[in-house]
């Protein structure tokens, strides 16, 4: 039994960390935060990102990445959470996992490489404005010709994106997955004005856009890449919440108010232990999602709701207790409160929400699971030996 | 990330399972049989039981085999756990001396000590209370003020304790007791080991708010107990408790994740027959009692991997205590959503017997209050771990 990071994943978070403290601390971040008509992608940043091996970590070693799994990668995700880390890093990630999943031999060479150096910026469009994170809520359609018409949004970055996944519905009533130019005929980026200004946001609309299809695509592929997705906005989301509750705690330390620390009054310090224990539960959740993903666990599709959920729910009191415990500080501008409140609020909405998350743990044959089901877990649990349960009832 | 056990700790589990398969009749895993005989011969149902698993080798799995134990490792020892879970065996008649009097003697006990308490123990000879918390001294456990006056070689105890687990059973019990007239706080308290079996101690069952007694009151009047008979060292009480608690941190979070995922499935079939799974209110309730619960597992797999590493657990026992004790407490809460106005009748719903769920849903008010209740654990995680000033 190994339930923890190994001594070269803890490097990497260290790592991490410790670039970001010399080379894009939170001054750095309020620099790209308030210049909300600029790219939100800072060049430095992002060849950091590329020559660090950042944005190599799932790409697999034929296409000259370093072929790491989904715990790397939520490693990442977790401290640039933590530093409120502006940049295209997520969606170029997942549009790689794109392709990496359904892409030909050629596409992934074509795109697999640059990408991992740092050389491509890619973002995905798998949604209709107020979609659902799955087939259901996809707004584009694939024409017989491959031709793409709809919209989709937010999408993060599509500006800065010179290739885009965009996910439609074809005429056979699947889904499929393609690679867009945005900056070809019939293909519109609008800017949305955002709250959060850690990224950039707009929508993509097409009208007849040309599009190359990877050729694995399914709408179990779009599954398995929300997931993905999933997977990493729930790691984002704890390393908000981690590094918000520590930036607490330490305030809390030390303002004073009625002539002692706040943090020794029994109302501060119970929410704050109840907060550390939900953050503990986010971080182990988010951990094991990612692992159960990369095996392919029987229980993995439960794991990820379960990781997005408990993430969510926990990043989202975690921000609000950094402003509520500031006191009045807590609500300026000034003060970094807010962007990892913006952020915890975008990243809570991403790749499904808690209520979304929960609805599918509670779907038919999940949570309320028969007897003989759980019974069949139990055994195929034994058989696997992976400590997983099995909650998703079988096809 | 290796979330297998070895072939050995799998062997073991197959060997494990094979004789509770055995060894547990079929009536015992309906609770409403349990309830349906007499405190007492539950007990001694129990008691048997848990003797015969010793002698077929299925005790003190992680303890050395010098003490009778089998040598095991942690990860067989959380096998051990979850399968007890898993075949619904009997509730241990033993286990607070099993939990925390055994490792506290084997770690600190004199020779004779470990000689004379854990083979008894074991075989269930000898059936083991904790008397520390007192009417006065709860949370406050250093405000109690149970006394013992040495006359001789003995020391005379007068007192009361009470939440004494198995108090109408017990045989002895490991007792906090002020030995130093007039002392204060965690300083004068020695840890004595006391005959129950004299005219001196005097229990009472505790009749609890799910009219069950699991709890009882035992009263000290001129009881006696030879100084030699004290676990630690005479005045070194506290600290010889504060070691005893620790041994807590052996991490239950796997066998209460199996039982309340048990009690998770049942109550979502409930719901099922009752027809309520299609509420869309009830369904995001239940769904988010299993992400805690998922949770739960999720942290007994963190702590065993702690454990098998040698790393100090710290303060980790009070996070693990709040995750299992709230998120047991709001899945019954949920239940209790699910009747509504039919959770106060003990007829069956629709046809339904619930009636052990809703016993269990009385229980779950005690888990937040006893070992330690969830504020003293907010108020350890607050300082020890989090460093927020006292």
């Amino acid at each position: 039994m190994y339930f923890a990071l190994t001594d070269e994943q803890r490097a990497l978070a260290e790592t991490v960390r410790d670039y970001l403290a010399d080379r894009f601390d939170l001054t750095a971040v309020r620099a790209v935060f308030e210049d909300a008509a600029g790219d939100g992608h800072p060049a430095e940043l992002w060849k950091a990102f590329g020559e660090q091996g950042w944005l190599a970590a799932l790409v697999p070693e034929d296409n000259d990445g370093l072929g790491l799994g989904l715990v790397d990668a939520q490693v990442l995700a977790r401290a640039f959470g933590a530093g409120a880390v502006p940049g295209p890093w997520l969606p170029t990630v997942l549009a790689g996992e794109a392709v990496r999943l359904a892409g030909s031999a050629a596409q992934r060479a074509a795109v697999l490489g640059p990408l991992a150096a740092g050389e491509l910026v890619a973002t995905v469009a798998l949604r209709a404005p107020g979609g659902a994170f799955d087939a259901s809520g996809v707004g584009v359609t694939a024409g017989a010709d491959a031709r793409l018409t709809g919209t989709a949004s937010p999408v993060e970055y599509p500006a800065a994106a010179r290739v885009v996944v965009v996910a439609a519905t074809e005429p056979d009533g699947g889904v499929g997955l393609y690679l867009v130019e945005p900056t070809g005929p019939g293909v519109t980026v609008t800017a949305h004005e955002s709250y959060d200004g850690t990224t950039r946001l707009g929508a993509l609309t097409l009208a007849g856009a040309a599009a190359e299809r990877l050729p694995g695509s399914s709408a179990a592929v779009l599954a398995d890449l929300n997931r993905r997705g999933a997977v990493l906005a729930a790691a984002d989301l704890v390393g908000i919440a981690r590094s918000t509750l520590t930036r607490t705690v330490e305030y809390d330390k030390t303002r004073v108010q009625f002539g002692r620390a706040v943090g020794s009054f029994q109302a501060i310090k119970h929410a704050l232990a109840d907060l550390h224990v939900a953050v503990l539960m986010a971080e182990h959740a988010a951990l094991y999602a990612a692992h159960a993903v990369d095996l392919a666990l029987p229980d993995a599709e439960l794991a990820v709701a379960v990781a997005k959920a408990k993430a969510g729910d926990a990043a989202e009191r975690a921000t609000g207790a950094m402003i509520q415990y500031h006191g009045g500080i807590g609500y300026t501008w000034e003060h970094e409160a807010h962007f990892f409140y913006k952020r915890a609020k975008r990243l809570l909405g991403s790749f499904g929400d808690v209520g979304q998350h929960l609805d599918r743990i509670a779907a038919p044959g999940a949570v309320l699971a028969t007897a003989a089901v759980r019974q069949a877990q139990r055994a195929q649990r034994v058989q696997t030996s992976r400590g997983g349960t099995r909650l998703s009832a079988p096809p | 990330m290796d979330l297998t056990f070895t072939p050995q700790e799998e062997k073991f589990r197959s060997e494990l399972r094979g004789w509770l398969d055995a060894n547990i009749p079929e009536t015992w895993k309906d609770l409403r049989f349990w309830r349906g005989i007499s405190d007492d011969e539950g007990f001694e149902l129990r008691r048997d039981w848990e003797r015969r698993k010793y002698e077929a080798g299925f005790a003190g799995i992680a303890w050395p085999t010098e003490y009778g134990g089998r040598g095991g490792t942690p990860g067989m020892k959380a096998i051990y756990d979850e399968e007890m879970a898993l075949a619904r065996a009997p509730q241990s008649a033993n286990g607070l001396g099993l939990t925390f009097l055994a490792p506290t003697v084997m770690a600190i006990g004199t020779d004779q000590q470990k000689r004379d308490i854990i083979g008894p123990m074991l075989r269930n000879d000898v059936i083991w209370c904790q008397g520390f918390s007192e009417p006065g001294a709860g949370s406050d456990l250093a405000a109690l003020r149970t006394s013992g006056v040495l006359d001789g070689d003995e020391y005379v105890v007068n007192g009361q304790k009470i939440w004494t687990t198995n108090a109408m059973h017990g045989d002895k019990l490991f007792t906090l007791v002020r030995t130093e007239p007039g002392s204060q706080a965690h300083r004068g308290i020695s840890m004595l080991l006391i005959d129950m079996h004299q005219p001196g101690v005097e229990t009472r069952p505790l009749r609890q708010i799910s009219g069950a007694s699991e709890f009882g009151e035992v009263f000290f009047t001129d009881a006696r107990v030879k100084a030699s008979d004290c676990l630690g060292g005479i005045g070194n009480g506290w600290k010889t408790a504060m070691l005893l608690l620790s041994f807590e941190r052996g991490a239950s979070g796997i066998s209460q994740y199996t039982n309340y995922r048990r009690g998770y499935d049942e109550i979502a079939a409930a719901a099922r027959k009752l027809g309520r799974d299609t509420d869309p209110t009830l369904r995001r309730e239940l769904a988010s009692r299993l992400v805690e619960l998922e949770c739960l597992r999720y942290h007994a797999m963190h702590v065993l991997t702690q454990v098998e590493q040698g790393r100090d657990l710290g303060s980790e026992s009070s996070i693990t205590k709040l995750q299992w004790s709230e998120a047991y407490q709001k899945l019954f809460e949920t239940f209790d959503h699910l009747l509504g106005l039919d959770g106060v009748v003990a007829a069956p719903v629709d046809g339904l017997d619930l009636a052990s769920l809703q016993f269990e849903a009385f229980w779950t008010r005690s888990v937040t209050i006893w070992g330690g209740s969830s504020q003293v654990q907010r108020n350890i995680v607050a300082e020890r771990v989090l460093g927020l000033p006292r």
